[in-house]
């Protein structure tokens, strides 16, 4: 609990950091600033654009599906921001930043969260929000004075699921030296949580449900805030899910830690 | 402080087949090699002590660093640090030791190096008062006062090590490791990192271990030199005992300004015991056994026989010393 305590406060830390430094060029700040919600914007359009060909989907209206998608973006957003470590395999394996890491008296998987954080990434949360926001006054939503607790309790999970997952794959990396990455594979399937399962086969479902847990990001907990009861247990499953599947990333990573075997220099 | 029992570290080196049928035939099975990066290293450093471990590339210093950092795994043997097994109890044991790596940045690209500094002060729990007294007494001796508030990206190379070198003793450490830490630096910077290192152990008692290629830096700061070669150690003593059992001497190369041959330079030099070898008509080069005494006499009976327009002093490196140790074939000769 100590470390915890002690590794969040250094994040914190070091956004503090990260903000100061990016506000003392204000110029490049604000076109980064202006650049990030553009993208962000163009993102929106075009999602809408997509949507409005997409009148329904099962049992899916178009702003149910707009309002998942919303939902996705929130945790994934959260995700890829701390867990921007792309380039895992090529720069902390490869070119042997991982001997620096392990010579600091911070959990290592921390300080790799902490070094690729990109926190331009929380434009996707404002995006993400106001998806929803459209979602939520078209299909005139009502919301329950705890339901921004709930929302932030499936955010944080749907997000150390996807961290969790990510986190085994980037462990692989510490025992083969090849390097090929199953990234590309695992991108492409992320992917497939923005939309409702039951549009899927009984496979991707499967998949999507216990192996690769994706829809516990966007669908199930989504269902929740669409009030759609036959997906109650699901959404409620979520922070276990989130339990889980982060301690085995982290598992597999501390394993994998053990088996590193550094760059020759 | 450090005690290092029989060590050893393998790995296992997958042997890929030539040819696209053989990487093929790769797919189904694989053949190992096994590499014993680190064979049977044994020695015991005392608190205060500073001390180089050179040899060639590929000697195995760097695993034998990583070892003793925590960083690899041992295959086999014993190391107790500071009274922790490294890679045992990494977290806690990684707090009595400083690392600099001079491949490596410690610093974050983007920041300051003083705001770098203040967040590995929070890194590892420095006492606020007392850490700040510390750091500004780093930031005074190793100068870096006038661009420690510049990104760092922005700072060159010799600039940025300092840098390093206090980024990593930020949690006043009782170890420090230095991965060739003057690799590409000019003089003017290698000299003040080596003061400033010579003062650390001569008024914090701190004991330091550097790899190096480069021989002025050993010759600065230590007097124990430990060898390896093919990841065995062939030598732990004192420096002086180093140079004068495997120096290839010192050479001097002449350039004249007259046609001149190895025999008139005999002549001159008379039964001096020095080998004389015509490079061309007008150079000539002379090798001598010890720097001390023969070179300045070689030198001055030269330049007042001959008319000479270019002189070279050759000093034997690391690297030549290594070779010769390893070419002789000789025992450990371990240290008293």
């Amino acid at each position: 609990m100590q470390n915890i305590k002690h590794i969040i406060g250094i994040f914190a830390d070091y956004l503090g950091q990260y903000f100061k430094t990016r506000l003392a060029y204000r110029a490049d700040f604000l076109g980064d600033l202006v650049s990030n919600l553009i993208s962000e914007l163009i993102n929106l359009v075009f999602i809408i654009v997509v949507f409005t060909h997409v009148p329904m989907m099962k049992e899916w209206t178009r702003d149910e599906i707009i309002f998942i998608y919303g939902f996705f973006l929130v945790p994934y957003a959260l995700f890829s921001m701390f867990f921007g470590f792309w380039d895992f395999n090529e720069r902390y394996i490869i070119r042997g930043e991982m001997d620096r890491i392990l010579t600091r008296p911070i959990h290592n998987l921390a300080q790799v969260c902490l070094e690729s954080i990109a926190p331009d990434r929380i434009f996707g949360v404002i995006t993400g929000l106001i998806i929803m926001g459209y979602a939520a006054f078209q299909l005139e939503l009502s919301f329950y004075w705890y339901d921004p607790l709930i929302f932030i309790g499936l955010v944080i999970s749907g997000a150390l699921i996807y961290g969790g997952v990510y986190t085994a794959i980037a462990a692989v990396s510490f025992f083969s030296d090849s390097r090929t990455g199953i990234t590309p594979m695992i991108y492409n399937i992320q992917q497939y949580g923005r939309y409702p399962v039951d549009v899927y086969n009984k496979v991707i479902r499967f998949v999507l449900t216990y192996v690769l847990p994706f829809a516990f990001v966007g669908v199930y907990p989504a269902a929740y805030f669409l009030r759609k009861e036959v997906w109650y247990t699901y959404a409620a499953l979520t922070p276990l899910m989130a339990v889980i599947f982060f301690g085995v990333g982290l598992l597999v990573w501390n394993w994998g830690v053990t088996k590193y075997r550094g760059a020759g220099s | 402080m450090i005690q290092v029992n029989h060590l050893q570290k393998e790995f296992r080196i997958h042997q890929a087949r030539s040819g696209l049928g053989g990487a093929f035939r790769d797919l189904f099975s694989r053949e190992y090699k096994t590499v014993k990066a680190v064979d049977d290293l044994s020695f015991t450093v005392e608190e205060g002590e500073m001390f180089a471990l050179i040899g060639e590339n590929g000697a195995g210093k760097s695993t034998t660093i990583k070892m003793l950092t925590g960083i690899l795994t041992p295959s086999d043997g014993d190391i107790m640090i500071n009274g922790y097994v490294p890679f045992k109890q990494r977290e806690e044991y990684v707090r009595s030791i400083g690392v600099v790596f001079g491949q490596r940045s410690q610093l974050w690209w983007d920041l300051s190096p003083l705001e770098s500094f203040r967040l590995l002060k929070s890194v590892y729990k420095v006492d606020e008062a007392e850490g700040e007294k510390w750091l500004n007494r780093l930031i005074e001796e190793l100068e870096i006062t006038p661009f420690v508030s510049q990104p760092v990206r922005k700072l060159s190379l010799g600039q940025r090590m300092r840098c390093e070198v206090a980024a990593s003793l930020i949690h006043k450490p009782r170890l420090l490791f230095l991965d060739e830490p003057t690799v590409g630096l000019d003089v003017l910077v290698k000299q003040k990192i080596r003061e400033f290192l010579r003062n650390l152990n001569e008024t914090e008692n701190m004991t330091i271990l550097l790899t190096t290629h480069d021989v002025s830096d050993i010759e600065a700061l230590c007097k124990r030199v430990l060898v390896m070669d093919k990841g065995k150690l062939i030598f732990d003593g004192l420096l002086n005992d180093l140079k004068e059992k495997w120096g290839n001497g010192t050479e001097v190369s002449f350039q004249m300004k007259k046609r001149t041959s190895a025999d008139d330079l005999r002549h001159a030099l008379g039964d001096m015991p020095c080998e004389i070898e015509q490079v061309n008509e007008y150079a000539l080069r002379v090798k001598v056994a010890r720097s001390q005494e023969m070179l300045p006499f070689v030198l001055s009976t030269v330049m007042s026989t001959f008319e000479v327009s270019d002189v070279k002093i050759l000093e034997t490196s690391t690297e030549d010393i290594v070779r010769n140790i390893y070419s002789t074939d000789s025992e450990v000769v371990s240290h008293a």
